[in-house]
């Protein structure tokens, strides 16, 4: 076994993935170069119509054996053909109709080399192969997959010699994958962000009814960024130093979650902050109204309908957060998120009214109060 | 003189070269810079713009007069489908929620973000789409949700009950009401209105105003689907079973599949994969009274993956709805991912296309009807000995009357666990008579066998129209023949 072991210094240098001795499954980072300690490679066809590896590289004339794991909820095949074969290979399978299937869209041409029948999902299955010099495709040629999902075997004894990633024309371009600082600098929609930006998303740290906002930018302390919960109707987190980053969630199927662009300076422990007399309302979401883009969040508790609205402190690291309350019968008690290096400041009805051991209790009939959070 | 009689009567008996194009165009709609197009719903309002929006939360304008775009609303998770209210007011379906969207202070960008309701499960999976609304002449919304994918779990925190009997499966759906087709009355009452659905990425009616949701071949689904949709009916997929009230605390999967199949309710059509569509999407009926060419009244189906539509003709057989489904537009400019359709007030057909990481187009097109009338199959009704043929044109006798142009394949597609179905138990059906009406519009096929259970599949020959000018647009034409007519059930052919 140790004969076939394919190591080169340098790449094991730059690939730091591979500092485990070599296994019967490596890990490889998606779209990166791969080279193979061990004769074994393992694609794993993901949701979104991709191979998780986009580009292999093997030693020429020497036999290796490829794993592929279905992991997407599709089927999928993975064909192996000559050098610039794939498109010819797609068309073929493409035009097998009803036969296709039972072939397993796997078209009877020279141009085919080898292939794994088309899987199910969650199957796995193997084949073995010995290449001459050269780049050689793998494809899925289930009839459209073909066009996208696809990849590179390069058989090659210079691999230093082959182009990067990016520029290698034997894989496949995913726009937003990798380069995410570039899409940062542009905006992502067909006009200019604007702050305060709202984004219904998905969001770490949350519920799945999540809502990022980013408020405008503070010449003292930058960009802050709050995580809003739609389905407990609570503020979750604050950031600085931007908004998010969507591109992940946006491709593909949605599976990645969109990211917090800047650090997280606050995140609440303490649930949601409400009491009505002494029990926890259920709350129920009603949406937002946008007051000079300012999201007002909108939500019911039993029958008191709560606005609020979150704006940032002028050149200081924190929120005020505005409330409004319809009129209700019975006390209310606003619960302060009791954590170290966090100051409040707060008014009921615009005055100045202190908290209590961590709880502010509105009087029956309060219709208005601000909780001003600062954490310096 | 002699000259043109010998040109015309050469080409009376060339091949007539008409294509589809003669008949309709397809034009694409300028979209705006920097707007990924992978639209999720497309309407008119009522003062004649486009409403759009878009997987990255865009809602936008856009008026057809000036060709100008403008952003009406913002910020939105993958909405998937907008049913205009008002000229400043819609409501849209997004991943949480169903939102009512409206400008309130008349500037033309939305200021208010109401959530109609949010009264479903999300466990955070990507697969969790929404889709819809759609209203009835009685006012009830109607919206379907998406299971969730194996492809990946759930998160920490979902959204609803949790239900680890729901989570089985390669579709699964461990939140409320993931699987189901919702109702909203008017009066705010939301009812979980038909379960079984997998990926029902198509909700609409059909001309006569019945509910209809398409799914999509998979897990359980042999191959994609039109439903009548129905309360309280189950449509085959098991995952949602576990939120019917009453279903008893089991995994719906330790069901066998003869269990389920007579809980079940079959499609009214069927879409061969591969053949006909691989992901069929939204469904519009046309009733732009002719405004579209000859179709009036028929369904129109949208699909991802090939460039074309699926045009659906229904039959009633004894009560009930079956159908043929024939492709319209196939391979004649229309990009692939037509994920949205719409009829614009002048009557052309506007098509949003998406990908989203499946196969597919990014992209807006319509579709314009130009002039006259292709020769094409306009319905297909089952008869106690085959099916009557009618088409749009009087057919070129000959040809019409010769057998070898109708060849007949039935088959039926496994209804089980796994993803999708081979096609099961495909044979060939001889024709044994063919009968010309006297209008030489329908042709009447006595077919060697009816089975119920099957997809009927006819490809059709050299058919022309009787000036000789057309050849038949579409040569496939696929029935699904759940019910024999009751009149032929005591002279039905058994197999030999």
């Amino acid at each position: 076994m140790l004969s076939t072991f394919y190591v080169i210094r340098s790449f094991w240098l730059w690939l730091p993935l591979f500092t485990e001795p070599a296994a019967a499954k490596l890990p490889v980072c998606q779209g990166a170069t791969a080279v193979y300690a061990d004769t074994t490679i393992v694609i794993r066809a993901l949701a979104g119509l991709q191979y998780e590896q986009t580009r292999i590289v093997v030693k020429p004339k020497t036999r290796f054996r490829i794993v592929l794991e279905n992991a997407d909820d599709m089927s999928h095949n993975l064909v192996v053909t000559r050098p610039n074969s794939r498109m010819k290979v797609v068309e073929a399978a493409l035009k097998m109709g009803t036969e296709g299937a039972r072939k397993n869209y796997v078209p009877n041409l020279p141009e085919v080399l080898a292939n794994i029948p088309l899987l199910e999902p969650d199957h796995t299955d193997t084949l073995t192969l010995t290449l001459d010099e050269g780049a050689y495709p793998f494809v899925c040629t289930y009839p459209g997959h073909g066009y996208v999902m696809y990849g590179v075997i390069h058989a090659t004894r210079e691999p230093k010699r082959l182009p990067s990633v990016e520029a290698d024309p034997y894989v496949p371009k995913r726009t937003g994958a990798g380069d995410h600082s570039a899409h940062q600098m542009a905006s992502p929609h067909p006009y200019k962000m604007t702050f305060p930006a709202l984004y219904r998303t998905f969001m770490p740290e949350c519920g799945p009814a999540a809502i990022a906002v980013g408020l405008p930018a503070d010449a003292a302390v930058g960009q802050q960024s709050y995580c809003w919960d739609a389905g407990s109707c609570r503020l979750r987190y604050v950031w600085t130093g931007g908004f998010v980053d969507s591109y992940g969630h946006w491709e593909g199927n949605g599976n990645r979650l969109t990211k917090v662009v800047g650090d997280i300076y606050y995140n609440d422990r303490s649930g949601f902050p409400f009491r009505i007399g002494n029990t926890t309302p259920v709350p129920q979401f009603r949406g937002y109204e946008l007051v000079n883009r300012y999201p007002k969040f909108m939500y019911s508790l039993g029958g008191i309908q709560v606005t609020e609205l979150i704006k940032a402190v002028p050149g200081k690291r924190g929120l005020v957060r505005q409330f409004t309350l319809s009129a209700g019968k019975q006390p209310v008690t606003f619960l302060l998120d009791q954590q170290e290096g966090v100051q409040y400041q707060t008014r009921i009805n615009n005055v100045v009214a202190s908290a209590k051991n961590g709880r502010l209790l509105l009087p029956a009939g309060t219709r208005q109060f601000t909780v001003t959070m600062l954490v310096p | 003189m002699l000259l043109t009689l010998l040109v015309s009567t050469l080409l009376a008996v060339a091949a007539p070269a008409d294509t589809l194009t003669d008949y309709y165009t397809v034009e694409t709609i300028p979209t705006p810079e920097g707007l990924i197009v992978e639209t999720g719903g497309i309407a008119f309002m009522p003062d004649g713009r486009l409403v759009a929006c878009f997987h990255r939360g865009e809602v936008m304008m856009y008026n057809p007069k000036t060709r100008k775009w403008s952003l009406f609303a913002e910020g939105l998770h993958d909405p998937l489908g907008v049913l205009p209210v008002s000229n400043n007011e819609v409501l849209v379906i997004q991943r949480p929620e169903l939102t009512r969207i409206k400008d309130v202070n008349g500037d033309g960008v939305a200021d208010r973000y109401e959530t109609v309701t949010d009264q479903f499960g999300m466990s955070g999976n990507y697969h969790e789409f929404a889709f819809g609304p759609v209203k009835d002449a009685k006012g009830n919304l109607y919206f379907s949700l998406n299971t969730a994918s194996n492809g990946a779990g759930i998160r920490e925190e979902i959204r609803g009950q949790y239900d680890s009997l729901g989570r089985q499966g390669r579709m699964y759906a461990c939140v409320p009401y993931r699987g189901w087709v919702m109702q909203l009355s008017p009066d705010g009452k939301l009812t979980p209105w038909a379960s079984g659905f997998r990926s029902p990425n198509g909700i609409g009616f059909d001309a006569k105003g019945r509910l209809m949701v398409t799914d999509n071949q998979g897990d359980w689904l042999g191959t994609s689907k039109l439903y009548v949709v129905e309360k309280g009916k189950f449509y085959g997929h098991p995952a949602s079973l576990v939120w019917r009230e009453g279903f008893p605390d089991i995994d719906p999967l330790t069901l066998t599949p003869e269990q389920l199949d007579s809980m079940r309710t079959r499609e009214v059509v069927a879409f061969p994969h591969q053949r006909m569509a691989h992901s069929p999407t939204q469904m519009v009926a046309d009733l732009t009274g002719g405004k579209f060419g000859p179709y009036a009244g028929q369904l129109f189906v949208g699909e991802m993956d090939f460039p074309r539509l699926v045009r659906v003709m229904f039959d009633e057989v004894d009560g009930e709805l079956q159908g043929a489904c024939v492709p319209f537009m196939d391979k004649v400019g229309l990009r692939p991912g037509n994920n949205r359709l719409v009829f614009a007030p002048d009557g052309s057909l506007w098509v949003g296309q998406n990908d989203h990481g499946w196969v597919g187009a990014r992209g807006l097109q319509r579709i314009v009807y130009q002039q006259g009338i292709p020769l094409d199959v306009m319905a297909m009704h089952l008869t106690a000995t085959g099916f009557d043929l009618t088409f749009s044109q009087p057919l070129d006798e000959a040809a019409a009357r010769q057998l070898a142009n109708y060849a007949f394949r039935r088959f039926y597609y496994k209804y089980h666990r796994a993803y999708g179905s081979p096609e099961m138990d495909s044979q060939p059906v001889p024709v044994t008579e063919v009968k010309l009406s006297a209008d030489k519009r329908t042709v009447s096929l006595a077919l060697s066998e009816l089975k119920k259970g099957y997809v009927y599949e006819l490809t059709l020959g050299k058919l022309r129209s009787a000036d000789g000018k057309k050849k038949v647009a579409n040569q496939l034409v696929c029935y699904t023949l759940n019910r024999l007519k009751s009149s032929a059930t005591a002279t039905v052919h058994t197999k030999p």
